[in-house]
């Protein structure tokens, strides 16, 4: 039996075509673009719409943070600036005890290298990952 | 009968693409799978250490550690099993350990790269060895996790740093005609001060947008016109649905680093000039004497290779390597020739250099 030779062929794609006009195009537009925002021009357009953008929306922001911070005030729940000076004192706290951590370490390690004290086992490092059969249920 | 059928088929198939076009656009494609174990955190900052998988004896005695950007998820060093750095990386026999910055909030707003490269990364590298019981370690740095890992090796180079591997590191800001972002966010037209003001840090969604912009038909028409192109071949919607969660998962940058980028960086280019301090050290580049491989990617339109060479004629490394691929800013350690470049050319050079 002798093999059709269209038999792995394409099928027709009446889009194919279209497709390609698209990728073409885009690729012009794509490179006309990249032209664009990288001028002085768009600089310049984009740093007066943010700043614009900045100037006029300061005065809402005020507003509104004050008008929460009353609020928070008479529900007498903590402020923005409450929860800030706590994260940070918080985030002091870690770093003392990540500095008494290193302190405990360096002890442990002179204590081993002195041979006054026998050989901690080993930490938490992980093992080699094994694969496990899942456990089989006992009978009841 | 059979002509409904005949009509049916091409609704259902147009059905069915819109579906899944909806589904990809609006899910999380399951990402970073890669088993591993959280041995240290300071406020945002997380040190993941992935579980081995070779026995001890036939791993490389060197830890790697692994610095990616502040503004972006990590996980993209681990996008998808099959397509993942660090599952390479694992199954290559190193001890690999990955520090995830977090999202910093209001009261990291103040957080410089001081904070980043003196408290943050020398606390999580004690950990690094104590847990691995090495005092040598190597450090591979991603875009702005390359700054970090340049101004650590500069500063504290000498404490067990062997390796040091710069993936697209933005370091030289001189060539500012090649450089969109400086245009952009030259002093004339970009009030650094003001913007930090209304927003505390720089937000992740004006960042997202900036990197965007600099190809803007590429990225926001382009990229869904191939997806829609592709909607029938699960393997490109795989991949791009993986890629597509990574994107819009935006990290905001804290304040203090968004104004030192900007102002020492791209305005001043402090860091290869040598008047980059930080704590009151000046940042000397002639201090790294660790062995460097810099990897410049040939198609970055965000790190040019002008930012990232001239850093090769100012280490004191006797040990350096400059090693381009093609491909673009994330493409290249990311893309589908990650695995048969990028990884392998790492591999190469690391694994001598990790016994």
């Amino acid at each position: 039996m002798a093999d059709d030779p269209t038999r792995d062929a394409k099928p027709f794609d009446p889009m194919e075509p279209w497709r390609g006009m698209r990728d073409i195009y885009m690729d012009a537009w794509g490179k006309t673009m990249v032209d664009m925002v990288n001028s002085e021009a768009y600089a310049q357009a984009s740093g007066a719409m943010l700043d614009s953008y900045l100037t006029i929306s300061a005065p809402f922001r005020e507003a509104i943070e004050k008008a929460m911070l009353k609020t928070l005030e008479q529900l007498a729940m903590p402020s923005r600036a409450d929860v800030v000076s706590i994260a940070e004192r918080m985030t002091n706290i870690e770093m003392r005890l990540d500095d008494l951590d290193a302190k405990l370490d360096k002890i442990q390690r002179l204590i081993v290298q002195a041979g006054v004290a026998p050989r901690p086992q080993p930490g938490k490092a992980p093992q080699p990952s094994k694969k496990t059969k899942p456990a089989k249920k006992g009978k009841k | 009968m059979a002509e409904a059928t005949v009509i049916t088929d091409p609704l259902t198939a147009a059905a069915d693409r819109l579906k899944m076009l909806t589904k990809v656009m609006t899910t999380k494609a399951a990402i970073a799978q890669t088993p591993k174990e959280l041995v240290w955190t300071l406020n945002k900052a997380k040190l993941y250490r992935y579980i081995p998988v070779l026995p001890k004896e036939k791993r490389h005695r060197i830890p790697l550690l692994l610095v990616f950007a502040l503004m972006n998820r990590p996980y993209i060093l681990d996008l998808r099993p099959g397509h993942s750095f660090v599952e390479y990386m694992v199954n290559e026999g190193y001890d690999l350990y990955l520090l995830d910055w977090g999202a910093p909030g209001p009261e990291d707003k103040h957080l410089k790269f001081d904070d980043y490269t003196l408290d943050y990364m020398p606390r999580a590298i004690r950990k690094l060895k104590s847990i691995s019981g090495v005092e040598e370690f190597s450090l591979l740095g991603w875009c702005i996790g390359a700054i970090l890992t340049t101004i650590y090796a500069a500063l504290r180079g000498d404490e067990g740093l062997r390796n040091l591997i710069l993936l697209t590191a933005p370091l030289d800001f001189s060539n500012k005609q090649d450089l969109t972002f400086a245009r952009w966010t030259d002093e004339r037209y970009f009030d650094v001060d003001k913007v930090l003001a209304a927003f505390g840090n720089m937000p992740g969604e004006m960042i997202d947008y900036g990197a965007k912009a600099l190809k803007p038909v590429e990225n926001y028409v382009g990229n869904y016109v191939k997806l829609w192109d592709n909607i029938d071949d699960p393997r490109i919607v795989e991949s791009w649905h993986a890629m597509n969660s990574w994107v819009t998962d935006n990290v905001p940058l804290a304040g203090g680093v968004f104004r030192q980028l900007i102002v020492d960086l791209y305005r001043n280019d402090k860091l290869m000039r040598g008047e980059f301090v930080i704590r009151g050290e000046r940042v000397d580049l002639s201090r790294i004497r660790a062995n460097l491989l810099t990897v410049i990617a040939e198609g970055d339109h965000i790190t040019p290779s002008c930012q990232s060479e001239p850093i090769m004629s100012k280490v004191s490394s006797a040990d350096k390597e400059l090693f381009r691929v093609k491909g673009g800013h994330i493409g290249i350690m990311a893309g589908s020739g990650a695995s048969k470049n990028t990884w392998p050319h790492i591999d190469g050079w690391l694994g001598p250099r990790s016994q």
